[in-house]
């Protein structure tokens, strides 16, 4: 039982060292045999580039730089658009006036792309900052707004019935009862929403910024330099790949309870 | 003798749009009695306790608890759920606690009933797990604990052991018994299993088929423990079957 255990493990890190060098070794002779090399660095040339940026700057920073600003405006934005999220479809799941007053309007907004408000961001906020995290803000609220929403939805009658009969009032219910079981509706949310975001950011800093993955990417278009893009689009990549990871590690810690924390 | 009357329901009628389902129905329960309740399966036993617990409104008719009508802020009532009632995302003693803090019960006070109702149910040790990580009969005695802890005045269940297997189900009733005794509490029971209501009631309440009406009141004097082969419970169980068969 153990050595097949281990024997899986083995076999899947294995082939996924064959997958990966495979890919690696057809595309370093496609760019160097073929007049591929024209359009696409070859992957030592790239992976060297990538270490050097880590401590030469492009533009006014490193690559890290770069991550960081754009990291930042996706961070304060996210959580802005979290908070509210979840406040305001926790409630609109819950409590019926709320669900009146507040989903006609949210209806309205939910299916429009975050990318579509840009322009009418940069007329409103100019091209600074507030443009960027208002966009950001609107592609995390839609999506977290709905799943918490969803989740105050779906609370088990029974245990609404379970809570009445133990003496809890309303506030009380939906502070101890709707809340909680609509956590892992709304981490379902805020996986979708932390993609969303940092998709959101890279288009937002295309538009206009001065640094960020996003910048990075136009920049080296505008250039022609497609080691720059290829580098801006790999630091996305695991980027997005750490806040998942992160986001599934809070998960397991605060849903230790149910099914999907594990 | 009228002080000892815990729960008095008079006339009580519950339909659903035309649908008649409980028909002027009128009975006593006493201070401390347990009282199991049963009739066919789908008669309106569900829904005559979730009218007593105003889960429903009645269309007709009182429910008398202490010689006022039911209310829950008032009224230490506990309601032990058919299907899984626990709070997944507490632990088995934040789940006893819950009752407890909104009663605002001392800390120190708290703690003793906790150990108290887990030590006779068995999940002392269990107390720092989750719901999930629990068997089916060990969630339905953290209900069980859960209720017992308030100590209610009246505590009402509804089928708990119906998804249990009939060994669990035997013990189960035996630690039930135990804590009833314990805390004097007043119990009503909704059960279809007719053995169960012998083996646990002080007076077994027949009920009829839809629109459910009582159709006898049996006083169930054998004594405790009580013994399923026994002679006496074996005629009292074929009594309330021969009263409950539709067929």
């Amino acid at each position: 039982m153990m050595n097949n255990r281990y024997l899986r493990v083995f076999l899947k890190i294995f082939s996924a060292i064959i997958s990966i060098g495979a890919f690696l070794l057809i595309w370093h002779i496609a760019t160097n045999g073929t007049k591929l090399g024209e359009l696409m660095p070859g992957p030592i040339e790239l992976i060297s580039s990538l270490i050097k940026s880590t401590y030469t700057n492009i533009g006014k920073y490193t690559i890290i730089g770069h991550i960081l600003f754009s990291l930042s405006r996706v961070l304060i934005a996210f959580t802005v658009g979290g908070v509210i999220g979840i406040l305001l479809g926790t409630a609109m799941g819950w409590y019926k006036t709320a669900e009146a007053i507040f989903r006609p309007f949210y209806e309205m907004i939910r299916p429009i792309p975050p990318i579509a408000w840009i322009s009418l961001a940069i007329l409103w906020f100019g091209l600074g900052e507030i443009m960027k995290y208002f966009v950001i803000f609107l592609a995390a609220f839609s999506i977290i707004t709905y799943n918490a929403f969803a989740g105050a939805q779906a609370v088990d009658p029974v245990l609404i019935g379970a809570a009445k009969m133990l003496g809890a009032k309303d506030s009380r219910i939906f502070r101890s009862i709707v809340f909680p079981s609509a956590v892992p509706y709304i981490f379902a949310g805020l996986h979708t929403a932390i993609s969303a975001s940092w998709a959101t950011v890279v288009a937002a800093e295309m538009v206009r910024a001065s640094e960020g993955a996003g910048w990075l990417i136009i920049q080296g278009m505008e250039m022609n330099n497609m080691i720059q893009i290829l580098i801006g689009i790999i630091a996305i990549g695991i980027v997005g790949l750490l806040l998942s990871i992160i986001m599934r590690g809070v998960e397991a810690k605060l849903c230790a309870w149910s099914k999907s924390g594990k | 003798m009228q002080t000892n009357i815990k729960v008095e329901v008079k006339n009580l009628t519950k339909s659903f749009g035309d649908l008649l389902v409980l028909d002027d129905i009128s009975f006593n329960v006493t201070s401390g009695e347990f009282l199991c309740i049963v009739g066919p399966t789908g008669c309106g036993k569900t829904t005559f306790l979730n009218s007593l617990t105003k889960l429903y409104s009645i269309t007709k008719g009182s429910i008398l608890v202490n010689n006022e009508p039911v209310n829950l802020k008032k009224h230490n009532i506990a309601y032990i759920f058919q299907e899984n009632s626990t709070f997944p995302w507490l632990t088995v003693e934040q789940n006893v606690s819950f009752g407890l803090d909104i009663k605002k019960v001392p800390k120190d006070k708290k703690k003793e009933n906790i150990k108290e109702v887990l030590d006779i149910v068995g999940l002392y040790a269990f107390r720092k797990y989750y719901p999930v990580q629990l068997s089916a009969s060990m969630v339905q005695r953290v209900s069980i604990a859960r209720a017992f802890a308030t100590k209610p005045e009246l505590l009402l269940m509804d089928e708990p052991y119906g998804q249990l297997d009939i060994e669990l189900r035997y013990k189960l009733e035996d630690e039930l018994i135990r804590l009833w005794k314990k805390t004097n509490t007043t119990v009503l029971f909704i059960t279809h299993n007719i053995e169960e209501a012998v083996y646990l009631g002080d007076r077994i309440l027949v009920l009829s088929n839809k629109p459910t009406k009582v159709k006898e009141s049996i006083d169930n004097h054998i004594p405790r423990p009580r013994s399923i082969v026994s002679p006496e419970f074996v005629k009292l169980r074929n009594r309330v079957t021969e009263l409950i068969k539709w067929w």
